[in-house]
């Protein structure tokens, strides 16, 4: 691995974990704790990628730790997003966000069985609550954690995935001519 | 001995452990014992937590005469009791009590090693160990990125706002404001990789060369001891639980 891609990750994983500042500003129910792992995903592969899924995984531990167990979810997030930025999905907001609206249900489809049976359904406050939520409309338990993962992924990938986008397309050309994988991610290689 | 003079392995080992037994023993006696522990171990002298380290963490009442310690008891105190209020929301009384004790020893362990594991020691012991530093650094290099993002991001934020940015009204408007602060901090952030590829470069981290540590924190028999015995007890404790 070059230098530059190592600098990457740590930068990637820290992007992943400030920017709930932006987030809390405007006060929206998102997480975009994946920024990072599919930034890194489009802009250098799967490695790297998976690397600063694993890396944002531990770090965030630190601070709640139910998070570690998710680590699988942020590898299947970095693979994912390897398959979109090969298929160039991130050359248009019409593209992205359709791809993330998809990782989204695989993400709450591999978060729901860690969630229900390590943590209980009981990981951060507002999936719980959409889980109380599920449970109160008379889903099963394991219905009721899917439904609280679901509604806190789907929206939150597709804003991911178009944050990403938005990143690529902003970045000067000789810029991303650095990074192996991120003008055939916007479709320009 | 104080959390922060134990070898950064055996912490890793103590706040690895204590969970993996929390879950492996029988519940609520196991996780009981495994939580007690670990609200122990944050009293320890030596464990001190830099705000914003943890969620439960406000600083509240820290003066310079507040035991450090007790701080650290608190923050982990804070950080677990939501999940007991959600677990209550969701299950009935033994499964909340099975569960909650559980994360308990969960969240008071890695509150504990967030307040006593320093990355730099981190990274020199793993030098000395002669394992590929690139794992340590990644994991230091990301603790020590955060707050320096975390600061920028505020900034942007400060700066949009004087701006006339407005992060309120429609889901439209909350979007776009979104953009206009999270594109900055990204970009500005990936600016950042050619001058840490460079500093890296300076520094000699290229693959394959063998470093020299400087101050590689020292590592006792019986701390080695100790940690292999933490990992015979959780492999006996498995073994014991689904034999």
């Amino acid at each position: 691995m070059s230098i530059r891609l190592l600098a990457l990750i740590p930068v990637a994983a820290a992007i992943s974990l400030a920017l709930s500042a932006a987030v809390d500003a405007v006060a929206l129910p998102l997480f975009l704790d994946t920024t990072g792992t599919i930034l890194a995903t489009a802009l250098a592969g799967p490695g790297v990628g998976i690397a600063t899924g694993v890396v944002t995984s531990a770090v965030n531990t630190l601070r709640n730790p139910t998070f570690w167990p998710f680590v699988v979810v942020q590898i299947i997030v970095a693979l994912y997003a390897w398959a979109a930025a090969r298929a160039g999905l991130f050359r248009s907001f019409r593209t992205a966000v359709p791809a993330g609206l998809g990782l989204g249900v695989i993400a709450s489809v591999t978060s729901t069985p860690i969630s229900y049976l390590v943590f209980g359904c009981t990981t951060t406050g507002g999936i719980a609550l959409t889980t109380a939520l599920g449970k109160a409309l008379g889903l099963p338990p394991l219905g009721a954690c899917f439904f609280g993962s679901f509604v806190s992924d789907f929206g939150d990938k597709a804003v991911t995935f178009a944050l990403v986008t938005s990143v690529l397309h902003a970045l000067p050309r000789r810029t991303a001519a650095r990074f192996p994988w991120a003008l055939r991610a916007i479709g320009a290689a | 001995m104080t959390g922060r003079r134990l070898h950064p392995f055996t912490l890793l080992a103590i706040a690895g452990a204590l969970p993996a037994l929390a879950w492996i023993l029988p519940a609520p006696i196991g996780g009981a014992c495994t939580a007690a522990v670990a609200f122990v171990l944050t009293l320890i002298p030596g464990a001190r937590l830099t705000p914003g380290a943890s969620p439960g963490f406000r600083g509240i009442g820290v003066s310079p005469g507040s035991r450090p310690g007790l701080v650290v008891f608190r923050t982990a105190l804070l950080t677990a009791v939501p999940f007991w209020v959600f677990l209550r929301l969701l299950h009935d009384v033994p499964t909340t009590i099975a569960i909650g004790l559980r994360i308990t020893t969960m969240v008071a362990s890695f509150v504990w090693l967030a307040a006593t594991l320093a990355p730099d020691r981190l990274v020199e012991a793993t030098v000395a160990r002669g394992w590929s530093v690139t794992a340590a650094y990644l994991f230091a290099a990301t603790i020590t990125a955060v707050p320096t993002l975390r600061d920028r991001a505020r900034r942007i934020v400060e700066a949009q706002r004087c701006r006339g940015l407005s992060p309120r009204g429609s889901l439209g408007n909350r979007l776009r404001a979104l953009r206009a602060l999270a594109l900055p901090l990204v970009l500005s952030a990936l600016h950042d990789v050619d001058e840490r590829a460079l500093a890296l470069e300076t520094r000699g981290m290229v693959s394959g060369a063998r470093r020299t540590p400087l101050a590689p924190p020292p590592d006792s028999a019986v701390e080695r001891a100790a940690r292999w015995a933490l990992l015979a007890a959780c492999v006996a404790a498995l073994i014991w639980r689904f034999k």
